[in-house]
């Protein structure tokens, strides 16, 4: 709901994505602080937001993907391996530029998806989510199987660093600002993608798909769809990982890394490109927290030894998502909007 | 000739284990329309639970099996108690998305409880295998294997011609329908949950029956989730079957075509034939017709 004063007049301004002049203030003044965010703040937390812009960009996607088009994803992360192998692969064997390899990891992952979103022609609901998990283990089996010339088997590909004009994009501040300029680019796509023809296909499908298909909307195509989306995204922010980690290897795109998206975008809230934000900032910051406490605790409960920071995540994320689901299912987004309507017509009650 | 012959016997009894595994995720689907994404944490858990009677309490097998069946029909009770009862109604995703929760959570909480380590577990079947003229047949798998035609047989029964087992198939069809005629949803929830528990309990001592116990032996599964698609979701005696052709499948790709490209096809096999069946024919081999197709 928009504030009073604040009505559209055309088309046009009825589809705006920043309405009001506040709106807009912040959106400034956040870009400024995260242009600037490399010489305000310590080495650590610029590591800690290159993984949030990363998880944001992986965490997006699957907003489409399942919050929008209400298709169950459990494979996200291994779309994500997909785009890093991609990157990997190109940069380290034929020297592309990033510039290519990443728009390039971006496509072979939204094809691995698409292959997987076709079985939505024939099935839906959670035996569609039995698929995906399905990619997550044929991607694994291709990747320790196939000829370790290929894809480096169980040992990995170490990835050259990003270079553009002579420039090498190594060390944690500029390869903040190559994720940031991707980020920005595929976040303001997602605002694009959602309130597009195929965006509003995509909410027909997940709401009633018997309905959109008697309004002419081609609704395996626009599952399909939703797939190659969701994991385009994926395959650009695995390529980032890629750049960023500068190895790849099997072990960071496991079932577990995909449910740890689900559950970023189900705190978040579905259906929201600023709730998946919302949702990698806190899961990543919970994460943060326990890899700083977590060996503190190790140390006076020592028989744990350093698997109390994987354990302690899976408890915190295992029960956050149960929580949410019971109490919350409509994650942290749906209580802002209640806020945010009532501090608009303030100081009517409705 | 001998060779293949044994290979086929025993991937077709390492094919009922999963199909006991598997067996786990129907009766819960059975009774309560839930997909428990988190059945191979119950088998760790059941596992832990047989660990704990045995290894540190020293009870006798005796008395350590029947209790541990006991402990673990609670712990069941427990989780869905406290996690499930409250989604009665809710959509499927959220169901779905509470057992994908519960998959990592139970998994936590097994590393925290019990840690890493890796520890031996009991001797419950005889590890003297079975000899038959040149074959070789695991006896753990054996009985194994026995248990699970008996217990397929009996809930089969108990799903199809009693009462109270029909009330349940009520359930799995429609929550509210269900309650509005009398049945208690509730209840049956919590009854599938406690069975399903009981049975990944038989399972994890068959399984891992003078073998090592870490949490990593969770990964049954998934292995047993292909078996649970073949047969289709419903139903309980078609789970035989499609266990022994998914075990045979698996034990002849491992034995003669991963020789062959050097791989671990083997592993893979039951995600294959699963993609197949969900493709051909989404119901699976014996489930119910009325899967919603687009």
């Amino acid at each position: 709901m928009d504030p009073s004063g604040i009505f559209p007049t055309s088309y046009r301004t009825d589809r705006r994505v920043v309405r009001t002049r506040w709106q807009a203030i912040a959106l400034a003044l956040f870009m400024v602080l995260m242009l600037a965010a490399p010489y305000l703040a310590s080495g650590r937390i610029i590591a800690v937001l290159n993984m949030m812009m990363i998880s944001a960009v992986i965490a997006v996607g699957l907003q489409i993907c399942t919050g929008y088009a209400g298709q169950i994803n459990l494979g996200q992360a291994a779309f994500m391996g997909v785009g890093a192998y991609t990157a990997s692969i190109l940069a380290s064997k034929t020297g592309l530029t990033f510039l290519l390899t990443i728009p390039l990891a971006g496509f072979s992952a939204a094809l691995f998806g698409f292959l997987f979103g076709l079985t939505a022609a024939r099935i839906k609901g959670f035996y569609l989510a039995l698929t995906t998990i399905a990619a997550q283990f044929i991607f694994h089996f291709a990747v320790l199987n196939l000829p370790s010339t290929w894809m480096g088997g169980s040992n990995g590909i170490t990835v050259p660093p990003a270079e553009l004009f002579g420039l090498r994009f190594v060390g944690e501040t500029s390869q903040f600002y190559m994720n940031l300029v991707v980020a920005s680019i595929m976040i303001a796509g997602a605002f694009g993608i959602v309130r597009s023809r195929f965006g509003r296909a995509f909410v027909a499908v997940r709401d009633d798909d018997v309905a959109a298909g008697i309004m002419g909307i081609n609704v395996a195509a626009t599952k399909a769809n939703a797939f190659l989306i969701g994991a385009f995204y994926a395959g650009v922010g695995g390529a980032l990982w890629a750049y960023l980690i500068r190895f790849v290897g099997v072990d960071q795109f496991t079932l577990f890394n995909s449910i740890f998206f689900v559950a970023m975008i189900i705190v978040g809230g579905m259906g929201s490109i600023v709730g998946a934000l919302v949702g990698v900032f806190i899961i990543r910051l919970i994460q943060e927290i326990i890899a700083t406490v977590g060996p503190n605790i190790a140390e006076s409960v020592s028989f744990l030894g350093g698997d109390i920071v994987f354990a302690g995540m899976n408890v915190i994320l295992g029960g956050v998502i149960a929580l949410f689901m019971i109490l919350e299912p409509k994650g942290l987004m749906h209580r802002w909007n209640i806020l945010k309507s009532s501090y608009r017509i303030w100081p009517f009650p409705y | 000739m001998v060779y293949f012959i044994n290979d086929i016997i025993t991937g077709a009894l390492i094919g009922l284990l999963y199909s006991l595994v598997a067996m786990g995720f129907v009766v819960i689907y059975r009774a309560s329309k839930v997909f428990n994404f988190a059945q191979g944490e119950l088998v760790i858990i059941g596992g832990f639970i047989v660990w704990y009677t045995t290894m540190e309490v020293e009870l006798s097998l005796w008395l350590s099996i029947p209790l541990s069946l006991v402990l673990a029909g609670i712990v069941g009770y427990l989780i869905e108690r406290i996690f499930l009862t409250k989604l009665i109604g809710e959509s499927v995703f959220s169901m779905v998305m509470v057992t994908v929760g519960l998959l990592i959570l139970l998994r936590g909480v097994v590393l925290l409880l019990f840690g890493p380590a890796v520890r031996p577990f009991p001797i419950i079947f005889p590890l003297k295998p079975l000899f038959l003229g040149d074959m070789l047949i695991p006896m753990n798998l054996l009985i194994g294997g026995i248990i699970t035609i008996v217990a397929a047989v009996g809930l089969s029964w108990f799903f199809n011609r009693t009462r109270s087992g029909l009330r349940m198939t009520a359930v799995a069809e429609d929550h509210v329908v269900a309650s509005s005629m009398g049945i208690s949803v509730k209840g049956s929830i919590a009854f599938a949950w406690v069975l399903g528990a009981i049975l990944s309990t038989i399972g994890a001592m068959i399984f891992l029956s003078g073998k090592s116990l870490t949490f990593l032996a969770s990964d049954i599964g998934f292995a047993a989730l292909p078996v649970a698609l073949f047969a289709g979701l419903e139903s309980i005696g078609g789970l035989i079957l499609a266990g022994v052709i998914i075990g045979i499948a698996q034990s002849l790709t491992t034995n003669y075509l991963d020789p062959l490209i050097g791989g671990s096809l083997g592993s893979v096999v039951p995600y294959i034939i699963m993609l197949a069946i969900l493709l051909i024919r989404p119901t699976g081999l014996f489930g119910w017709r009325a899967i919603e197709r687009v």
